[in-house]
């Protein structure tokens, strides 16, 4: 009888127990839920062990409220306590991280600190030494300058030295020529056989204009830049061609003369003028004699003769 | 007889049994007057080390929740008073772990904009 008056009690207490364990509390699933991502979480259970134990201990307040079916009220407390130690322990995780972070950019820093001292002592020797690879530089500039003012000093001697020489050559020329009557003109010595050399109208040398040319042979030897034209005239007397003629054989008498005395041809050059350019009337005889001749134009050393 | 005459005894016993245990469990709950101590100190020590600047908001739940335990004690409702007094001090707790974490993050930060101004610094020297 007893048994049966409490049965119906039983039977709703239980069932209302059922109804209990099938309503779960959200509070807890949710702390329950971070507990466990943060409790999977490397680096809580590295950087926060501490902060995560005190969560793992306020969850079990909080299941073990939840299992014994104490108020809801009771639970969610709990499971608030719980949730709040977890992310406690969360942002312990991010604090640590942050000081990592601190510690090591401290080093990179102290690092580059280190790096642009460095730098600038490298710097420092850089510009030390660029500066001496410029003094160096200029030093060679001016020592190179000094050489080159030096070596035009020495040239503007030579040609000056080589001037005088010239000159002094062409005095010693001018002396050499003067037994030969020769004249200074702006075309050079011009030395002058009389038309007594040669024999009457004919182009045959004269022993005596043979020993001139001969000298002037010996002359020219010495003077191996100097070459010679010879020119060669008449007076007016008979006709233009057969004195153009005379003209001609003359001064190639004269030039034959001076390959025989070993002048190259390349040095000689010859050319007949006639009646042109007489020195005198052909009125008089001694005008005429002086007309009848041959000009012999030494040149200078490195100038050719001027035509006439 | 025996029986009957004894069951209605055992049953206002058993009644007033269970009204004293529930009296029994409200006036179990004692003044938390330590609880709510260490809240208040735990919101202290947030508010010291940067919990308002930092974690304005757990500050302020935390602060809210120390002075409804306080009103709770006037009001002599304990079970209340231990309640938001575990939480004043848990979101205090949060608070201070915040602001430490936003000050770690703010050296970082600090230093490794150091580093990048002094990298770009030497790079343009070294240019």
């Amino acid at each position: 009888m007893l048994n049966h008056r409490f049965l119906p009690l039983s039977l709703a207490a239980i069932a209302t127990l059922a109804a209990c364990a099938l309503v779960p509390n959200t509070s807890l699933e949710e702390a329950r839920g971070s507990y466990a991502a943060a409790q999977t979480d490397p680096q809580v259970v590295k950087l926060a062990a501490g902060e995560l134990y005190q969560a793992g201990e306020a969850l079990n307040k909080a299941n073990d409220a939840w299992s014994k079916r104490e108020e809801t009220a009771r639970v969610d407390q709990l499971a608030y306590l719980a949730k709040q130690r977890v992310a406690i322990a969360q942002e312990t995780v991010r604090q640590k991280e942050a000081e990592m972070a601190a510690a090591s950019a401290g080093a990179e820093r102290d690092k580059i600190r280190l790096e642009a001292r460095t730098a600038e002592a490298d710097a420092a020797q850089r510009n030390a030494a660029a500066s001496q690879r410029i003094a160096e530089a200029s030093q060679r500039s001016a020592e190179a300058s000094q050489l080159v003012s030096e070596a035009s000093q020495r040239q503007s001697e030579a040609s000056q030295r080589q001037a005088q020489n010239a000159e002094a050559r062409s005095r010693q020329l001018e002396g050499q020529l003067k037994e030969l009557d020769a004249r200074k003109t702006a075309r050079g010595l011009v030395i002058t056989l009389g038309d007594v050399l040669f024999d009457t109208n004919k182009a045959q040398l004269k022993p005596g204009g043979m020993r001139g040319v001969q000298k002037l042979a010996d002359v020219l030897k010495e003077y191996p830049q100097r070459s010679v034209l010879i020119e060669g005239f008449t007076d007016s007397t008979g006709s233009k061609i057969h004195n153009q003629e005379l003209s001609d054989r003359r001064a190639n008498a004269v030039q034959t003369a001076l390959l025989d005395a070993g002048i190259g041809a390349d040095r000689i050059g010859t050319v007949g003028y006639g009646v042109t350019y007489p020195v005198a009337s052909n009125a008089t005889a001694e005008g005429r004699q002086m007309n009848r001749r041959v000009e012999i134009i030494v040149s200078g050393e490195s100038e050719p003769i001027a035509s006439r | 007889m025996k029986n009957v005459s004894k069951y209605p005894w055992c049953r206002a016993l058993s009644g007033i049994g269970f009204a004293a245990a529930v009296m029994a469990g409200c006036a179990s709950v004692p003044a938390p007057t330590e609880q709510v101590a260490v809240a208040k100190a735990a919101v202290a020590n947030a508010a010291g080390a940067g919990g308002p600047e930092f974690a304005s908001v757990e500050m302020r739940t935390a602060q809210e929740k120390l002075d409804g335990a306080n009103q709770a004690m006037a009001a002599q409702d304990y079970e209340r008073a231990l309640w938001l007094a575990d939480q004043a001090q848990v979101d205090a707790q949060l608070a201070v772990a915040r602001a430490h974490s936003a000050r770690a993050q703010q050296t970082a930060n600090a230093l490794q904009e150091d580093s990048r101004v002094l990298r770009e610094e030497l790079n343009r020297k070294n240019r």
